[in-house]
């Protein structure tokens, strides 16, 4: 579904990612674990079309996604859901939501749009006129994930969902994306703790300085606490 | 008594001139964090292309004054794309950008200088006459420009709250990258800002210029009062804007009226300092960057 191949790519001078490849397969969910600051977020960012490439290739069902602008890619039913809190603070959570929609198709249907995402979230709908700002922690990472969820969305790509949260909260962003990837859906997830994704990964894998150290199943992978601990510290 | 009531009536007039002008401003603002400083020119030239349409050929002034409109928010795409895209996103753009936009606003000028010379002209008012209620004087111009800027007002404010794309320009104001995630295309968003922004600030100069004076430079004054008026309602603010725009309007009707028309840029300097120091984000503004 997703193939990642041979991707470099870095800020001004500063490499990040030298040559990395993954793929997702449909309906898979998909850990990407590493410590921070080696390259999961920009290789997350070259697939959504925020971070332009210097090298590789970016296939979604056989279709080149380098080059393509951000707009495009989630037409093509990528969806993004970034690390911290991007939500936008001066709208109110119904707003927020309804941006999800923006495409035309999903603007049409954004009621049924809304109706399924209060019904993941009930939180969300009690807070709907509510302006963004106002959400705790754990509600504007519900909201980032409701809005990701409003359009026509085939792989879903979160990015670290439990930063900053408590862990109560934790368990329920987490419960939440396991909800939401049991029908099927592609997931591709990112994190910094091999705890959080336990029960709910296919295959997982770990990075380091840019590159790919290993790759493997995750019953396999997440139970070598040798193999995590060197790499996750 | 009459007095108070006819400053109250100016500054309503005047109020609605700064709120069309300051809400292309701060919408530049929120969204390409763009200080655009030929917000005058345009201004300006909105009122030469409504004096040309009017005076020179013939046309009615709903001709004059849609023609302004179109006139100036091509000059707003112009700019956008010969100046602006090319800065986009570079470093340095704080700083270059707003500059660009004086070096713009001199180069405006003086086309409009070469191609209509120094004089200053008298704007046909769009229909002559007023009326008199209590010894307050209702020019019908400045009941047209009154109720032609708070629909346009009420509409922007509507548009902007409920509509599709309205919300999406909020959005880009707000957060950029969020924005691109969910599909906005910003580019696009920032070319119809541009073109609306530019578009208010001309259809202003095609009104008020009957009211004030019409020359090259005559936009340079009320451009500042608009950027009075948007500071004051909290850069990026729409709602806070437009209740700005008549609390300046009223504020300089007052003084203008009690003290003479000298005092109304000193008083305006003045208040804007004291709101500084007081409330530096503005009425409506929160003391973080996104605000629209």
């Amino acid at each position: 579904m997703l193939r990642v191949s041979d991707v470099s790519a870095g800020y001004g001078a500063a490499q990040v990612l030298h040559g990395v490849s993954m793929h997702v397969d449909a309906g898979e969910s998909v850990v990407l674990l590493g410590p921070n600051g080696h390259g999961k977020t920009t290789l997350l960012r070259v697939i959504s079309g925020l971070v332009r490439p210097s090298g590789g290739s970016v296939q979604f069902e056989g279709e080149e996604l380098v080059g393509r602008k951000p707009e495009e890619i989630v037409a093509a039913g990528i969806v993004h859901i970034p690390q911290g809190d991007l939500v936008f603070p001066m709208m109110t959570v119904r707003d927020n939501l309804l941006m999800g929609a923006y495409r035309r198709g999903a603007w049409k249907v954004r009621k049924d749009g809304l109706d399924r995402v209060y019904a993941l979230f009930p939180r969300l709908q009690e807070r709907g006129g509510q302006l963004a700002r106002s959400l705790s922690g754990g509600e504007r990472r519900m909201l980032a994930i409701g809005r990701g969820l409003m359009g026509d969305v085939r792989l879903l790509i979160v990015d670290e969902p439990s930063l900053g949260l408590a862990p109560q909260v934790i368990e329920d962003v987490y419960a939440a994306i396991k909800a939401i990837t049991r029908d099927g859906l592609s997931l591709l997830l990112v994190d910094e703790s091999a705890n959080h994704v336990e029960g709910m990964a296919d295959r997982v894998y770990l990075m380091e300085t840019g590159e790919f150290r290993r790759e493997g199943n995750a019953a396999e992978l997440l139970g070598d606490e040798a193999l995590l601990s060197t790499y996750l510290g | 008594m009459g007095q108070l009531l006819q400053a109250v009536w100016g500054g309503l007039v005047f109020g609605s001139v700064y709120g069309l002008m300051a809400v292309g401003l701060t919408l530049i603002w929120g969204s390409l964090n763009l200080l655009n400083l030929a917000h005058g020119a345009i201004y300006v030239a909105g009122g030469y292309v409504a004096y040309t349409l009017m005076v020179s050929l013939g046309f009615s002034a709903v001709f004059a004054f849609a023609g302004a409109m179109l006139a100036s928010a091509a000059l707003g795409l112009v700019l956008y794309a010969v100046v602006v895209l090319p800065m986009l996103g570079k470093p340095g753009w704080d700083n270059a950008s707003w500059i660009a936009t004086v070096a713009v606003s001199l180069v405006l000028e003086s086309a409009l200088l070469l191609a209509y010379g120094p004089e200053v002209r008298a704007m046909p008012a769009a229909i002559e006459g007023a009326f008199v209620v209590n010894d307050v004087v209702f020019r019908y111009q400045a009941i047209l420009v009154c109720a032609v800027a708070v629909v346009l007002l009420v509409l922007l404010h509507l548009f902007l709250k409920t509509s599709r794309f309205g919300l999406a320009i909020r959005a880009v104001s707000q957060q950029m990258d969020a924005s691109r995630l969910v599909g906005i295309p910003v580019a696009l968003v920032f070319l119809i800002v541009m073109g609306v922004s530019a578009s208010l600030s001309g259809l202003a100069g095609a009104m008020l210029t009957s009211i004030l004076a019409l020359s090259p430079t005559a936009g340079f004054v009320p451009m500042l009062k608009a950027l009075i008026v948007t500071i004051f309602g909290g850069l990026g603010s729409v709602k806070g804007t437009i209740v700005a725009a008549y609390v300046i309007g009223l504020l300089e009707a007052f003084v203008q009226a009690f003290a003479g028309v000298a005092w109304s840029l000193p008083a305006l300097f003045l208040f804007i300092i004291a709101v500084l120091l007081v409330r530096p984000q503005g009425l409506f503004g929160t003391p973080e960057l996104q605000r629209l």
